[in-house]
């Protein structure tokens, strides 16, 4: 496929995954906030640390915002000049989604251009008034639908290959990110805290659409130690690191075959096929090991998107 | 107060209504249909008007404005009650494009060879050698697969006598079959119980009848072909039909970034390297297209494209210099073509037109202005244009003007009384007559030509108006042609 076409697959995937997690971010943690055994200041900033925007939301609103609920949500919801907003992201997808027309299905193109109109549209401000919830959950059906569409109507080749490709690296980064910034905050927490805390992880799992399945796997047992065990190692849950590399390499081997050493993508190949050696070859994750592994991942992941972007998109 | 939907539908007089005769009852040959439209109820067409505004909206059909501020995208208003042809003059305008195409190749072969119609004095030599759309490093090639107008739109109105007439000839880059075939969609969705009664050509084979005519003029064999449609982007007006195009033909949409050429071959960037690439549907003008050749400017183009094209390597569909043939004033000149080349009276009339090139016509144009529709013979899309009858004292003085000064870019004609149509008032909820035109699609490959059953109808939604251009308030309609 043509490399600029590939390129519009990829950031398709991403922006989608993107906004996904953040209205799931923004979701959860309004959630948490309304139990109140967290300060508003514990709550938000971790929000604005995972997005990525905590430096640049406090330059443009002063400090008071790591402790502002409805300012943190209207920044990251509807401001399109933050990086991670789902409105941003829901633009950029449908822009890709229009520049590569031609591959995706009509039903996919209707499900994320009907997105784009929502989100632009009056009614979008009104459910955002009327219910939150709502809103959230909106954004997230819409994302499910479109790529549910993807699966059921589209040539399972090269365009969905990408798309997805680029999608599983996205939810690996945020996968990886919320992990890291609240396994961090939730160890400095006192340790007569241990209800609270537990609260914590469980919210900490509805983030990742992970507490149903992390009960399964584990019993209904939930301690730090596991459900970081569970959120890196585990290769069953679709939004485990080790799910997510292990799938993103599997379309990385469909767009570029073994046997076929002259195409372009080894750089992409090679680094993405050691990250996921790597993981798999962790056996046992102690608290003081989780940072340095999601930082490695963090780093490796977008050492492999700059990889594809040269070989595979057209930017080299 | 009644409830049906032609109630009260009363065609000025004066002008040539193509559903209701001077009786006030639809016409003998649109008697079944019009008897069909009748039972509508205004309502009914409220609720489909509404339906299709909707799906437009949720498909994204949408065209892009270059007056407006960047990334404007609206929707070509759809007026929901179809504009009907009958099977006879369908029959007979296939017959007249047929022949009008045949004749205005073999004028671009002749001006890109021996030159033999200016020789004979035809055609004036400085009409054609003086155009700026004459590209005379062509002279002596020919096209891969020998073909030249791929695609051609010809644009006709009916006249008072409800006669079909040329007014335009579109062989560079004519635009808008994608509404053609999503107005269909539409009408079976909206009004699926008139569409199933009313026994109308289809229309959706476009995209493989164009598919196979760009695969037959490529220079390897047709299987191992590489046909791409060539864009120059998301903010082109006319880009939901480009990637519309690509997609039912199942071939890639490329930007000029993604090609190259390369010892005069041509091939586009891919996730697996370089891919060579025949046949360029190509929907950017010939002098964006190469900036080597034409414009050296240009950021919508691929250096050494034009060579290539001349060695043969690649079919650009339509071919290089085709501007020549459907200059507003060469248009003068072609049934004198259509007898000198084809030794046969055309079949289908055009417009009376003045060339202001020939100093008798120039006078006479002055003269009249305020009787005429004077068109700049190189702007499209309804600019430049004087519509006399409509004009000012000012607006008459500044054209005569611009005449004087540059006569070879301007043509004049006698305002034709176009056709109207019963048209869907969304605001008043009843038809109103407005004005359409007819734009069919002809597709030429190296053995065949087809004509699309039907083709574009604009209308001009503004009452009174003449100007039928998405760009200036006009929206489209299905056209019905009717099975014999």
């Amino acid at each position: 496929m043509i490399s600029r076409v590939a390129d519009g697959c990829f950031w398709l995937g991403r922006y989608l995954e993107r906004a996904e997690s953040t209205a799931r971010l923004l979701a959860t943690s309004r959630a948490l906030a309304l139990d109140g055994e967290l300060t508003p200041l514990q709550v938000w900033w971790s929000v604005l640390v995972v997005a990525d925007e905590d430096e640049d939301l406090v330059a443009r609103h002063g400090e008071g915002v790591r402790a502002d609920g409805e300012l943190v949500q209207n920044a990251l919801t509807w401001d399109t000049a933050t990086g991670s907003s789902i409105a941003r992201s829901i633009h950029a997808a449908r822009d890709n989604a229009r520049g590569i027309r031609e591959v995706l299905s009509g039903d996919v193109w209707e499900a994320v251009n009907e997105l784009w109109l929502w989100i632009e549209s009056a009614a979008a401000r009104q459910d955002w008034d009327d219910s939150r919830e709502a809103f959230y959950r909106k954004v997230r059906d819409q994302v499910q639908l479109a790529l549910g569409l993807m699966r059921s109507t589209m040539l399972h080749d090269e365009p969905l290959d990408v798309v997805w490709l680029g999608l599983l690296l996205e939810r690996v980064g945020q996968t990886s990110r919320i992990l890291d910034v609240h396994h961090h905050a939730f160890s400095q927490l006192p340790a007569d805290h241990s209800a609270v805390v537990t609260a914590l992880w469980v919210s900490l799992l509805h983030t990742v659409s992970g507490f149903e399945a992390y009960v399964r796997a584990s019993s209904g047992v939930v301690s730090g130690e596991d459900v970081a065990r569970f959120l890196v190692l585990d290769e069953r849950f679709p939004r485990s690191v080790r799910y997510g590399v292990g799938a993103a390499l599997d379309r990385l081997r469909s767009l570029r075959p073994a046997d076929q050493e002259d195409l372009p993508g080894r750089e992409a190949h090679e680094r993405l096929a050691a990250l996921d050696a790597w993981v798999r070859s962790l056996e046992e994750l102690a608290p003081e090991q989780v940072h340095g592994v999601l930082v490695r991942v963090v780093e490796e992941t977008g050492a492999t998107c700059d990889a594809i972007g040269r070989d595979l998109l057209g930017y080299g | 107060m009644g409830t049906s939907l032609l109630d009260g539908y009363a065609p000025p007089s004066g002008t040539f209504d193509e559903l209701i005769g001077d009786d006030g009852a639809p016409r003998a040959e649109h008697r079944r249909i019009g008897d069909l439209l009748g039972q509508l109820t205004p309502d009914a067409v409220a609720r489909a008007h509404a339906r299709a505004e909707q799906s437009l909206r949720r498909q994204g059909v949408t065209f892009g404005v270059y007056a407006d501020s960047r990334g404007t995208e609206k929707i070509f208003p759809f007026c929901p009650v179809p504009r009907l042809v009958s099977a006879a003059d369908f029959e007979e305008l296939e017959r007249g494009l047929e022949q009008r195409l045949r004749a205005l190749s073999t004028f671009l072969d002749d001006v890109y060879g021996p030159q033999r119609c200016l020789a004979e004095g035809i055609v004036p030599p400085e009409l054609v050698l003086g155009s700026r759309h004459y590209l005379k490093q062509l002279r002596g090639v020919t096209p891969a697969g020998g073909v030249r107008i791929h695609v051609a739109g010809i644009d006709l109105v009916r006249d008072g006598h409800g006669r079909f007439r040329v007014l335009e000839d579109n062989l560079r880059t004519p635009s808008g079959v994608s509404y053609v075939l999503v107005n269909r969609a539409l009408s079976k969705r909206i009004l699926p119980h008139l569409f199933d009664q009313a026994r109308v050509r289809r229309v959706d084979e476009y995209p493989q009848q164009l598919g196979d005519a760009l695969r037959s003029v490529s220079p390897v064999a047709a299987r191992d072909t590489t046909a791409i449609v060539l864009t120059p982007g998301p903010h082109n007006s006319a880009y939901f039909e480009h990637g519309f195009l690509a997609l039912r033909m199942g071939v890639e949409l490329a930007q000029p970034g993604d090609l190259f050429v390369d010892g005069d071959l041509v091939y586009v960037r891919t996730t697996r390297g370089p891919k060579r690439v025949h046949v360029i549907y190509r929907r950017i003008d010939d002098e964006y297209l190469d900036p080597d050749a034409f414009r050296p400017d240009s950021m919508l183009g691929v250096r050494g494209l034009a060579r290539a094209y001349a060695a043969g390597n690649v079919a650009l569909a339509n071919a290089l210099g085709n501007g020549v043939a459907d200059d507003k004033a060469l248009y003068a000149f072609v049934p004198d073509l259509i007898r000198y080349y084809l030794g046969e009276e055309a079949i289908l009339p055009q417009v009376p037109t003045f060339v202001c090139v020939r100093e008798k016509d120039r006078r006479y144009v002055t003269e009249h202005l305020e009787q005429l529709v004077v068109k700049c013979v190189d702007e499209a899309g309804g600019y430049g244009m004087l519509l006399g009858p409509q004009s000012t004292a000012a607006e008459r003085d500044d054209f005569r003007r611009r005449i004087e000064a540059e006569p070879r870019r301007y043509v004049a004609q006698p305002l034709v009384e176009l056709s109207t149509c019963p048209t869907w008032d969304a605001a008043a909820g009843r038809l109103a007559p407005r004005r359409v035109d007819l734009r069919p699609y002809v597709l030429t490959g190296r053995h065949k030509s087809w004509v699309l059953p039907g083709g574009l109808t604009r209308v001009a939604l503004v009452a009174g108006s003449y100007v039928v251009n998405s760009s200036q308030g006009g929206g489209s309609k299905d056209t019905w042609v009717e099975r014999t």
